[in-house]
């Protein structure tokens, strides 16, 4: 009986100590890990960097910009909503092309080199260019476009997940926020959205 | 005594018979529609999405599955929340007694970690199903990017479109 005893005792604090290095994770939030939605978007201006050199919405003044946050190695809810906004984009004509930027901002930086994201935004369309920053120069621009992401470590294979808001920013040839896409929203919905504001 | 004994004998028989009769999950679950997500170069992660449908009486699951070109394969879901999409690994997925389930982007999917290769559109790619029973389904998946997709289901997304030029 008191043998019984001693072997749930002991069972019961070996279990306490896997748990506590396993699982307790007292103040384990670190900074920059993650963006919560602040607040409605109110658009701006925000300099980041791509291999072409640095980036600023200052700069692509007189274009309309569409602008995505993700990051490289999501296998899904990025590809589509780059795929959509490539095949909306792909209807334009070289005319409205040419008034026309797409960035893919990366808010995994850590992870996502120039190159990386060079080759990501151009494989979906040459008008798709990726871009990313310092964590502060990337949240600048998530805080300003009512964006979100986590840094969130769910024990998958695949290390860390980014979740992330995925809707689609339009910005006006004078630098003004004006259509949120929700992700999902069909290429025609995309087009019919840029052309208007192509047309300003 | 002696009868129940025999009744007891003839149930156990019955219900062993049953058991043979019914199928794997293997055989009772078809898969249509499947493909793998075609990536751009050097992308280290991938998904594979498809329609399971289950024709026989009794529930079913995937619990898990692998590939050849990936290093580790899980299944995984995504939900909105926060304002957020979610990505999560699930431990499987159920597909109801003559019911189906519907892997799609967005939603739930068979993820592949670590590409052995790059996945491009028209490559053929083997996935292999394992259910709750132990039975495997070995399947041969196209790679579709979402322009291939697209035009398949005619997803209207291009109805005014010059996508034949």
């Amino acid at each position: 009986m008191q043998k019984t005893g001693l072997s749930v005792l002991t069972l019961l604090l070996a279990g306490l100590l896997v748990w506590v290095t396993f699982y307790w994770h007292p103040e384990r939030r670190q900074a920059h890990q993650e963006l919560n939605i602040q607040s409605a978007p109110q658009g701006g201006d925000f300099a980041l960097m791509s291999h072409r050199g640095p980036v600023s919405l200052r700069q692509l003044r007189g274009k309309v910009v569409a602008l995505y946050f993700g990051y490289t190695q999501c296998p899904d809810i990025c590809p589509t909503s780059l795929g959509f906004l490539s095949l909306a984009i792909n209807q334009l004509s070289p005319e409205e092309l040419s008034g026309f930027q797409g960035l893919f901002i990366s808010v995994d930086p850590k992870r996502d080199s120039l190159q990386r994201l060079q080759q990501y935004g151009e494989y979906f369309n040459a008008a798709i260019l990726g871009v990313t920053g310092t964590v502060e120069q990337v949240d600048e621009a998530v805080r300003k476009y009512g964006a979100a992401y986590r840094i969130t470590d769910t024990g998958s294979q695949m290390g860390y997940i980014v979740d992330h808001s995925a809707d689609t920013y339009l910005v006006d040839r004078q630098g003004k926020l004006r259509a949120v896409l929700a992700h999902g929203t069909a290429p025609s919905e995309v087009l019919a959205e840029l052309r208007k504001l192509l047309r300003e | 005594m002696k009868r129940a004994v025999y009744s007891l004998f003839t149930v156990s028989l019955m219900l062993a018979a049953g058991l043979a009769f019914a199928g794997s999950a293997a055989e009772d679950v078809t898969v249509s529609d499947a493909y793998a997500r075609a990536v751009p170069p050097g992308q280290p992660n991938s998904a594979s999405f498809m329609l399971l449908a289950n024709g026989s009486a009794t529930a079913h699951a995937v619990v898990a599955a692998e590939s050849p070109v990936a290093k580790v394969v899980e299944l995984h879901t995504h939900t909105m929340s926060e304002g957020m999409m979610k990505m999560r690994q699930v431990e499987k997925i159920d597909i109801p007694a003559n019911g189906m389930t519907q892997l799609e982007p967005g939603g739930l999917h068979v993820m592949l970690i670590g590409l052995t290769q790059d996945l491009k559109p028209n490559d053929e790619v083997s996935l292999t199903l394992m259910f709750e029973d132990g039975s495997k389904l070995a399947l041969v998946v196209p790679v579709r990017n979402l322009q291939m997709k697209m035009m398949q289901q005619g997803m209207g997304g291009m109805e005014h479109g010059k996508m034949n030029h």
